[in-house]
């Protein structure tokens, strides 16, 4: 029996469940009613049928999930105790070849064999499938009526349905909540379980202090030591993410920020604001090939032209510069916010004195809110250093440690996907390198929000 | 303008208004008010809220630019200028009329450089000792030198709400302006510090052309000489302060200071 | 007492030209704000104007109109017996070839798309009769041809254009083929369908999970949790998820879901779980401003004819606060639609040449087609990246101005 048809049974099963314990509430409530008792009667008929429902299907929905997990460990064994298996070879990798390809064909997802010892194992497979398939299929089907059945029993005019169905609400709700913990507890431990072994194999000193990057050596053989120098990604970051984008977006986005809330005409700010969020909307792997194809090429030709050494058409220029004009709206909705909340006292109160309007921005406005746009910034930059696709196609692979932005240099995402796509073992130190990386960046990010928020909710509270 | 009006019209006027409408998009918030404020003279402006004394308070330093909405018909005069000609610069004339708000305003800068913004933005100052003597000066005239010459470059922030006025009301006067407006300077302070600003406006009085607004007829009658009655964007009754109170002419002004209505 | 100042002098010429040096100050000023507003949107413009003066041609294709003599052609086919497994055995590839030689000469093969035997098949599927007559047919071109057509290509092929154009052969057509097929090795064969479909499945899946987990965790936190550490530390986690670096998400699925649990590699499932992770902060943030904004005084009136908390949430709160959430789950959306670098790790970079069929299937996604087609050598690409991007961003700015317009629409003032 196929999944699709077993759950296609169980739903028309939880639905047969839902109409006849809703008619059967409704009777017995009726009956109830005119017996005068009308305390007698507490949920909706509509709750006894959710509570039978519930019951039919929750006990065999998890049975069917444990199933899931455990036949084909159930298949596998009853097809080894089968004769043709025994002349199966022992180690444990052609093993496991051949009863996947016989498991394949089985399942009609191959159509023949390649290795002639699968050929004899599938008619044990498909008889196993088959046999623990039906066992499957009947054991939920009997959970089902079971279930059903006793809630059905339990169906009074005075049963109290709705408190039950609602309980499981309520716990629905909690359980749906305690994801974005596990989700969390799941990347920290995974970046912690795979940075840890990468550490056991790379001295911790030497990835976070070395200045040697070039794990292809190490991949080759060459041994681990000051193959893992990470400090020319880190400083490849900082330089494109923190230092060049930051020149653009900043005064950008500050003073697009500053011309829309305090000069322009409400006609202007209210198409010109979208029009430059716009900005951030725009997938970044858009802005990556933009910078490939168009920004980079034109930074080269330019830095030749003005004769600099060592420019490359990937440049941190180019990757700082477009990633800059990405984090601009970022920068100017925060700046906006954190000037927005100054209060329009400080402002008439400078414009009274007889203050320009740029000398009321400039020496009261953005003062009073420095800490806002400072938090701003810290969040931008955070987004920035986190930034992947751009710097994958823009910024190189070289890991160099230069100060000269038409040079190429390589950030620690870039390393990552670097590291990460293409066929490695996952044990390898070159693969589990990325989760050190990974876990580094996790850290900083989090550490940049967590001061950021800080500063912009500190600085909320002085003017509330 | 009415008669009375001219009548009480004042010889050598620091600022006069006459015929003054403002329009706030389609509504109209003041309907042709003529009035004349001296130099030796406290000027009250009182009225329930919503009279318009604010609003015409914040024409006479032409605050009302900074609504997009508000248009201002009619003539104000400063030294017998027209503060809304073309010719006339608002930066200067903010400068000269100097203005105080309700709720303490200071900057988020120290006590010293809160007083020090204004004459910086205009160059008052010739150097860092004329600078110093500007903030003493500016200070002492608004009674709080005693109190901060020990903190001077504490957050102007820190100071207490009436403190906080008071170093308001010095970075007015530590720009030598001719004329300080005061839109209800006290209601957001306690009493004792409510009668330290009175004893202050006292004291500044002769000095400059002060106008303040309040909605406190006590208030007017203790620190002002003169005293104007707004209603409803009219300007019902102007006289001096002691007729208005002891023996109003209008109904509604006897109306509103017996408090039938406010 | 300090000496008294003189009045200030505001007619003196010193005080004149200093206020018209502050007054040139504050027009710098302004001026410079007006230009940062205008340099950003003029930075869009020209990202826009570049991917759509390289992306449009991407959607036609250069076409040689083929006279193809079919009677004195090498072609072995009964013109009333056309069946699939007729065509299929004929062998046109070859005879396309020789019919084009004799028509445009011995280069023929540089000159025709490799697919050109497949407009010829079509010609006689639709119309077995010309295969008694002469016909003309438009076959696609080749690349190099299609290039120099369009824009700029090598010498030879210019002349080519040259020649073929003053026979009057040459004409552009709609390239239909990159709305439906998928990708491939040449330029002229690739199209976007495949990456499409993926990119459907994906944020199907992306939809199904965190949709609803989204709005329990929005309705849990808002109405019913207490204030303790418990709901703290979920709180935080939620914020901290909204402000990860999405390639760590990335990481998260390549050991959770691929080298913990199995799970499928490159498979739009395995996506979808992944970026469902990363957009369920989305939904709750917005979710909780959505359900905050529904007024007490509602819950007071359910609460007040006997309704259970339960009731008041399902039946009063979320019907009011669901345009809210809405709104937030599309913008959530189209930014996981965008979405990249975690799908690269979880091996999403495949080459597909077949639309996946179901979410366990191999599948690639719109941008990482954009990325795999970003690093072709050959020139033809790079109108089809353009292509491509196009598609993404016409799908974007349709569920943002979908967003824009729930938002108008339902937008209620309390």
């Amino acid at each position: 029996m196929t999944g699709p048809a077993i759950l296609l049974l169980l739903a028309g099963l939880g639905a047969i469940a839902w109409v006849s314990a809703r008619a059967r509430a409704l009777r017995l409530q009726t009956v109830a009613r005119a017996t005068g008792r009308r305390d007698a009667v507490h949920s909706l008929p509509g709750y006894h049928g959710w509570y039978v429902a519930l019951w039919t299907l929750i006990p065999a929905a998890i049975f069917l999930i444990i199933w899931v997990n455990v036949a084909p460990g159930l298949v596998t064994q009853s097809v080894l105790a089968d004769p043709a298996a025994q002349s199966l070879p022992l180690d444990g990798f052609s093993r496991s070849a051949i009863l996947g390809e016989a498991r394949a064909i089985a399942s009609g997802n191959q159509a023949g064999a390649f290795n002639p010892l699968s050929q004899g194992l599938v008619e044990p497979y498909r008889a196993a499938l088959d046999k623990y398939g039906i066992a499957g299929a009947v054991l939920a089907l009997v959970l089902a009526f079971a279930g059903g059945a006793f809630a059905f029993t339990r169906i009074r005019p005075d049963f109290r349905a709705r408190t039950r169905v609602e309980r499981l609400v309520m716990a629905s709700l909690l359980i749906a909540s305690l994801i974005a913990i596990i989700t969390t507890v799941g990347i920290v431990a995974s970046l912690l379980w795979e940075s840890f072994r990468f550490f056991s194999m790379v001295n911790p000193i030497d990835f976070l202090f070395g200045t040697k990057w070039s794990p292809q050596s190490a991949a080759m053989g060459y041994g681990n030591d000051d193959a893992f120098g990470a400090v020319p990604l880190f400083w490849g970051t900082i330089f494109i993410g923190a230092i060049i984008a930051m020149i653009v977006a900043i005064p950008l986005g500050l003073m697009s920020a500053i011309y829309l809330t305090q000069y322009a005409s409400p006609t202007v700010r209210k198409w010109m604001k979208p029009t430059l969020e716009m900005l951030a909307g725009v997938p970044t792997v858009v802005y990556g090939y933009f910078a490939a194809l168009t920004i980079a090429p034109a930074l080269r030709d330019f830095a030749v032209a003005i004769g600099i050494h060592g420019a490359s058409s990937e440049s941190a220029l180019a990757a700082g510069l477009v990633m800059g004009v990405m984090i601009i709206p970022f920068v100017s909705s925060m700046a906006d916010d954190s000037i927005a909340a100054v209060p329009q006292s400080m402002r008439d109160g400078s414009l009274a004195m007889g203050a320009t309007t740029s000398e009321t921005i400039r020496k009261v406005l953005i003062p009073a809110a420095l800490p806002g746009v400072v938090g701003g910034v810290l969040l931008a930059v955070s987004r920035a250093i986190g930034e992947t696709m751009i710097v994958v196609m823009a910024a190189g692979l070289a890991a160099n440690l230069t100060a000269n932005p038409f040079a190429s240099v390589t950030t620690v995402t870039t390393q990552i996907v670097q590291l990460l796509t293409g066929d490695q073992e996952f044990d390898s130190a070159k693969t589990l390198a990325a989760f050190a990386l990974g876990l580094v960046l996790f850290i900083v990010t989090l550490l940049l929000n967590i001061v950021a928020l800080r500063v912009v909710k500190k600085y909320r509270e002085a003017y509330e | 303008m009415t008669e009375e009006q001219i009548k009480l019209a004042i010889e050598n006027p620091k600022m006069s208004a006459r015929d003054v409408k403002v329009f706030y998009g389609e509504k109209q918030a003041i309907k042709g008010v003529s009035i004349d404020v001296g130099m030796d003279h406290v000027t009250a402006f009182i009225g329930p809220s919503g009279c318009g004394k604010s609003t015409f308070l914040r024409t006479l330093n032409r605050m009302n630019d900074t609504v997009a909405s508000a248009r201002v018909e009619g003539e104000i005069t400063l030294d017998g200028e027209n503060i809304y000609a073309p010719s006339m610069d608002v930066v200067q004339l903010r400068a000269r009329v100097g203005m105080v708000f309700q709720k303490p305003n200071p900057f988020p800068k120290s006590i010293y450089e809160n007083i020090a913004y204004g004459p910086r933005i205009h160059g008052l100052a010739a150097g860092k000792a004329d600078m110093d003597v500007i903030v003493e000066k500016s200070l002492r005239r608004a009674g709080l030198w005693d109190e901060v010459k020990d903190r001077l470059h504490d957050s102007g922030t820190a100071l207490s709400g009436g403190q906080q006025q008071r170093l308001c009301i010095g970075r007015a006067i530590a720009v030598e302006p001719e004329v300080i407006l005061m839109d209800e300077p006290c209601s957001a302070l306690d009493p004792i510090a409510t009668a330290k600003i009175e004893e202050l406006i006292h004291e500044l009085r002769g000095r400059y052309a002060i106008v303040i607004v309040t909605h406190n007829m006590q208030q007017a009658a203790r620190v002002s000489q003169r005293t104007a009655f707004f209603h409803l964007g009219d300007l019902v009754e102007y006289g001096v302060t002691s007729d208005i109170f002891t023996n109003p002419r209008q109904e509604r002004t006897k109306d509103y200071i017996t408090g039938r209505y406010g | 007492m300090t000496a008294v100042r003189n009045p200030t002098d505001w007619k003196s010429e010193a005080m004149r030209k200093r206020i018209a040096g502050r007054y040139a100050a504050e027009r710098r000023f302004k001026f410079a704000g007006l230009f940062a507003v205008v340099l950003s949107a003029s930075f869009l413009a020209f990202l826009l104007v570049t991917m759509m003066g390289n992306g449009l041609r991407g959607f036609t294709r250069t076409e040689i109109a083929l006279k193809v003599d079919f009677p004195a052609s090498p072609l072995l086919l009964d013109p009333k017996a056309i069946t699939d497994e007729a065509l299929a055995n004929a062998n046109l590839p070859m005879v396309t070839g020789t019919v084009a030689k004799t028509v445009l000469g011995e280069k023929a093969d540089d000159l025709l798309s490799p697919t050109a035997w497949i407009s010829i098949r079509d010609a006689i599927k639709a119309d077995p009769m010309i295969l008694s007559r002469t016909a003309t047919i438009s076959v696609p071109a080749s690349t190099g041809l299609d290039l120099a057509a369009k824009s700029k290509g090598s010498p030879e092929m210019e002349a080519e254009v040259a020649r073929l154009k003053q026979q009057g052969i040459l004409s552009t057509g709609f390239n239909m083929g990159f709305l439906t097929a998928s990708d491939g090795t040449d330029p002229t064969q690739v199209g976007i369908w495949g990456a499409f479909k993926g990119s459907l499945l994906t944020m199907l899946v992306t939809l199904i999970l965190s949709f609803p987990v989204g709005v329990a965790t929005a309705l849990y936190l808002e109405e019913y949790a207490a204030k303790n550490w418990w709901t703290d530390i979920i709180e935080v986690s939620i914020n901290n998820l909204a402000a990860v670096p999405s390639i760590i998400f990335g990481l998260l699925g390549l050991s959770i879901f691929l080298n913990l649990a199995h799970l499928p590699r490159s498979a739009a499932l395995v996506g979808g779980m992944t970026l469902a992770l990363m957009t369920m902060p989305v939904i709750v943030i917005a979710g909780r401003n959505a359900i905050k904004s529904v007024p007490p005084s509602i819950r007071d009136a359910a609460l007040g004819i006997g309704a259970s908390p339960v009731q008041v949430v399902f039946q009063h709160v979320l019907p009011l606060a669901l345009p809210g959430i809405l709104t937030g789950t599309i913008i959530g959306m189209a930014r996981a639609l965008g979405e990249t670098a975690p799908l690269l790790m979880i091996g999403m970079r495949a080459f597909i040449a077949t639309p996946p069929g179901g979410i366990t299937d191999p599948a690639t996604v719109l941008p990482v087609q954009i990325f795999l087609w970003s690093d072709e050598v050959s020139k033809g690409f790079v109108e089809k990246t353009s292509a491509a991007i196009i598609v993404l961003l016409a799908f974007l700015l349709a569920m943002n101005g979908l967003a824009i317009y729930l938002r108008n629409k339902f937008e209620t003032r309390w």
